[in-house]
């Protein structure tokens, strides 16, 4: 009896762990498919264009999703396509004129990516094209490689800016920078705000700084944009700065139409209120293209459509509209004024990496369980940009989130 | 006592086969489980430097030149930190027992770890040139002959910047590859001739039947004197497009209209020196839009009928290239803008009316109407026909042309020796398990 007891006992504790080694080698085995599937989902896209092909410049919901730019092979994606994808990070902006919800690809003050809900394309209908839904959630990832990080390093006379470039994992050393400085004047041009512009070059040191030096700006109140390019070796960054003598009151551009491409300009309390005196706020607008030499171009901007205006806040007070004067990609710089001493100036990509802007897009990955992640190297719009991909699987046990 | 040692030997055997069965089943690492794909991850690497060709350039450089440190300094930047690489250039050689031979080499690390992935990446000099042989269309029967209308006594409309002679001239340079025989019609009197179906050339290979008329007077259309001149004469001219209609149909011709409303105006500078087409351009009449109608009627086989309406529509926004027409750009080469302005777009309801069948859309139908397509007759002869708002683009004619007939391009080899290299990158993942 007590050996039969001791027999069962021993037989018993051996199936459970020949069944513990038989369920972690299953586990992996899931855990492995979940890292093709990433690998997979990654390339699937990034390699397509999607259906219709030129859907990121439309207004048309794809009916087959990829980002790959369809007038390129290879990892190279649309600017269009991705401005077209619902962030997750950005906290969404309501507009009360249009009663539309913006979704927020904003990277600071400034500097403005607002695209309508009704415009973007949401998670939910991604993943039912990709044909994830209720099996894989993923997040992806769409970020520069090169990082261009510019700080005031003396304010004025003469106003000294600090850049630095940096890669994912080192400093880019002997890097040619291409700069466009704009400074706002408040006081010429009549009624509305006008700029000038100024380029030049430079080249970073050893650990990948410059240090770029504007005589023009002789006193703290003036406002400016700075625009820089850095290149090497085909990488390709770039970063933006800007001081303005009134953060409050200030034009806001929102994305209206893709197909129209039109821009709706919003005044900033209506958005966000922050209590009397409110002010009309003028704007003059223009739209520039980056060229091959890394300059960049006007294209204007005809006043019948909506070059220069004036917005209000409150009811009764029409928001602005104005017309982007390509289908090419291009940075919208919009200068505002407020008084004669106090306005600033705006920008706002037509096309995600004019401007070096990254975005999110998919769902929450906090708290997931099994995390299989995947990178790329892509180009947008000659743009250096990694794609990151994080994929997790909804079924199964031990490998859900 | 008998059964308490077979109980303790068959626990041994178990214990025996479960410490067997575990030495054998080892389980993965969690890296191998779940791997970063650095063969993927190194060949987009190789395609982002690359991106403008600056690689091709680099690699070409002797080993010494500074290029080589900025490529350096690029891969370290764009590589993750935990990514180690080492990257080596070969030279590929023909006709040696070596095919590869090693040029240059960068690493960051003395050891690439366990875990490494490589990818290759095929350049080419810069001074490589590319051929490409290109089919000949009607080289297995059926036409094979360009007509490019480039008379010197008839003017164009809505070519404006361009003259008819510089169209000419450029579809020529475009197109002369892709046929047997490429004529350049001088004048309106060859005009004639040919449309009284005799050959204007001693080449061997023109062939009036199948063949392909460009009309680069854009909306007008050179009119011969005689013959053409009397017998079209009625209705402003319009029973001059009904003929060319009849003879599109008699010689199963592709008649291209470049830009804007086909056949509005007749042109011939020595028929109608005192005549202007109402715009102030001498040499030339109004036809008006019954000379499309008085075409298409001509190219149904239908009786002739006087029909002045206005058929053709402007299109909202823009209009976009078809898939094929993308397609075909890649593949011959031709890069047109793949938006366009279409005021003159033809309405889709002619294609009943005059029993044609549609086998090339240059781009996608809007509401209703046909920016640009070749319309071809259910029996015989076509009409390409793009209805864009001036200045025409003639890269849209050609390429037109080219995604109808479809000739095949044959590329040739540029394999030669010095011109190309091979890179790998072999990148290898630092840290973790």
């Amino acid at each position: 009896m007590v050996a039969l007891t001791i027999f069962l006992a021993a037989l018993l504790l051996f199936i459970t762990l020949f069944n513990q080694t038989i369920q972690t080698a299953v586990l992996y085995q899931r855990h492995r498919v979940i890292a093709s599937k990433c690998t997979d989902l990654l390339d699937n896209i990034l390699l397509n264009p999607g259906y219709p092909t030129y859907w990121g410049p439309s207004n048309v919901t794809p009916t087959n999703f990829g980002l790959q730019d369809p007038e390129f092979t290879q990892y190279r994606l649309s600017p269009f396509s991705l401005m077209r994808l619902k962030s997750l990070t950005g906290t969404p902006l309501y507009y009360p004129k249009t009663g539309l919800t913006y979704s927020n690809i904003t990277m600071g003050f400034g500097n403005f990516l607002f695209v309508p809900y009704s415009e973007v394309v949401n998670y939910s209908t991604v993943s039912r094209l990709l044909g994830t839904n209720n099996t894989y959630d993923f997040q992806l990832n769409i970020a520069p490689i090169v990082t261009v990080s510019i700080s005031e390093f003396k304010s004025s006379d003469p106003l000294i800016v600090t850049v630095s470039v940096t890669g994912k994992g080192f400093p880019l050393a002997g890097a040619t920078l291409s700069y466009c400085f704009l400074t706002v004047d408040l006081q010429g041009g009549g009624a509305y705000p006008s700029y000038t512009t100024a380029y030049g070059s430079a080249y970073t040191d050893e650990k990948g700084t410059a240090f770029l030096q504007f005589p023009q700006i002789t006193d703290d109140d003036t406002s400016y944009a700075l625009i820089v390019y850095a290149y090497s070796s085909n990488l390709i960054g770039m970063n933006y700065h800007q001081r303005v003598t009134e953060d409050r009151q200030y034009a806001i551009p929102l994305i209206d139409d893709f197909g129209t491409r039109t821009v709706l300009i919003a005044h900033s309390y209506d958005v966000h209120y922050f209590g009397p005196p409110v002010a009309e706020i003028s704007y003059n607008a223009t739209f520039v293209l980056l060229t091959e030499d890394f300059t960049l171009r006007e294209m204007p901007i005809e006043n019948s459509t909506g070059k220069i205006g004036k917005v209000n806040y409150g009811e009764g007070k029409p928001y602005g509209t104005l017309t982007i004067p390509t289908e090419n990609p291009g940075i919208l710089i919009i200068t505002y004024r407020k008084s004669a001493n106090e306005g600033g100036i705006i920008l706002m990509p037509w096309g995600l990496s004019t401007m070096a802007f990254e975005i999110t897009f998919g769902a929450d990955m906090f708290g997931k369980e099994w995390v299989a992640t995947d990178i790329r190297q892509v180009t947008v719009s000659g743009m250096a940009y990694q794609a990151k991909l994080a994929v997790w699987s909804l079924e199964g046990y031990q490998v859900k989130g | 006592m008998m059964r308490t040692v077979e109980i303790l030997l068959v626990i041994v055997i178990i214990t025996g086969a479960f410490i067997t069965a575990s030495f054998f089943a080892v389980l993965p690492t969690p890296r191998q489980v779940s791997p970063m794909n650095l063969r993927r991850l190194a060949l987009t690497t190789l395609q982002t430097l690359d991106v403008d060709h600056g690689l091709s350039q680099t690699v070409f450089e002797p080993a010494n030149d500074t290029t080589w440190n900025d490529l350096k300094i690029a891969l370290s930047a764009c590589l993750p930190p935990n990514i180690v690489y080492n990257m080596t250039v070969y030279e590929v050689q023909t006709g040696a027992t070596q095919l590869y031979n090693m040029t240059n080499s960068l690493s960051n690390a003395a050891s690439l770890g366990v875990s490494t992935g490589a990818s290759s990446y095929f350049v080419a000099s810069s001074n490589v040139t590319f051929n490409f042989i290109p089919e000949k269309i009607g080289e297995h029967g059926g036409g094979g002959t360009l007509y490019i209308l480039n008379c010197s006594d008839a003017y164009g409309w809505w070519i404006t910047g361009y003259t008819a002679q510089k169209l000419a001239e450029d579809l020529y340079d475009l197109l002369s590859p892709y046929f047997q025989a490429t004529i350049m019609v001088q004048n309106t009197t060859q005009l004639g001739t040919i449309l009284n179906g005799t050959a204007i050339s001693s080449s061997p290979y023109e062939n009036i039947a199948n063949a392909v008329v460009i009309n680069t007077c854009g909306e007008a259309v050179p009119i011969p004197s005689g013959f053409y001149a009397t017998q079209g004469t009625q209705d402003s001219y319009a029973k001059y497009c009904y003929i060319l209609g009849q003879k599109t149909r008699q010689f199963n011709l592709t008649w291209a209209s470049i830009v804007g409303y086909p056949l509005y105006y007749v042109s011939n500078a020595g028929l109608f020196p005192s005549d202007q087409n109402t715009w102030g351009i001498y040499g030339m009449r109004l036809v008006g839009p019954a000379g499309l109608n008085a075409f298409l009627e001509g190219l149904d086989n239908q009786p002739y009928v006087y029909n002045n309406n206005w058929i053709t529509g402007s299109v909202a926004g823009s209009v976009y290239l078809s898939s094929e027409s993308q397609y075909y750009c890649n593949y011959y080469g031709i890069y047109p803008s793949y938006y366009q302005s279409s005021s003159r777009a033809l309405p889709t309801s002619i294609l009943t009316t005059y029993h044609l069948n549609v086998p090339t859309y240059i781009f996608d139908p809007s509401g209703g109407y046909i920016a640009g397509a070749v319309y071809r007759n259910t029996a015989s002869g076509a009409l390409l026909a793009l209805g864009l708002t001036r200045s025409p683009d003639i890269r849209l004619t050609a390429l037109g042309l080219l995604a109808h007939y479809k000739p095949r391009l044959y590329r040739s080899d540029y394999n030669a020796v010095g011109t190309s290299r091979l890179v790998i990158l072999q990148l290898g993942q630092m840290g973790g398990v």
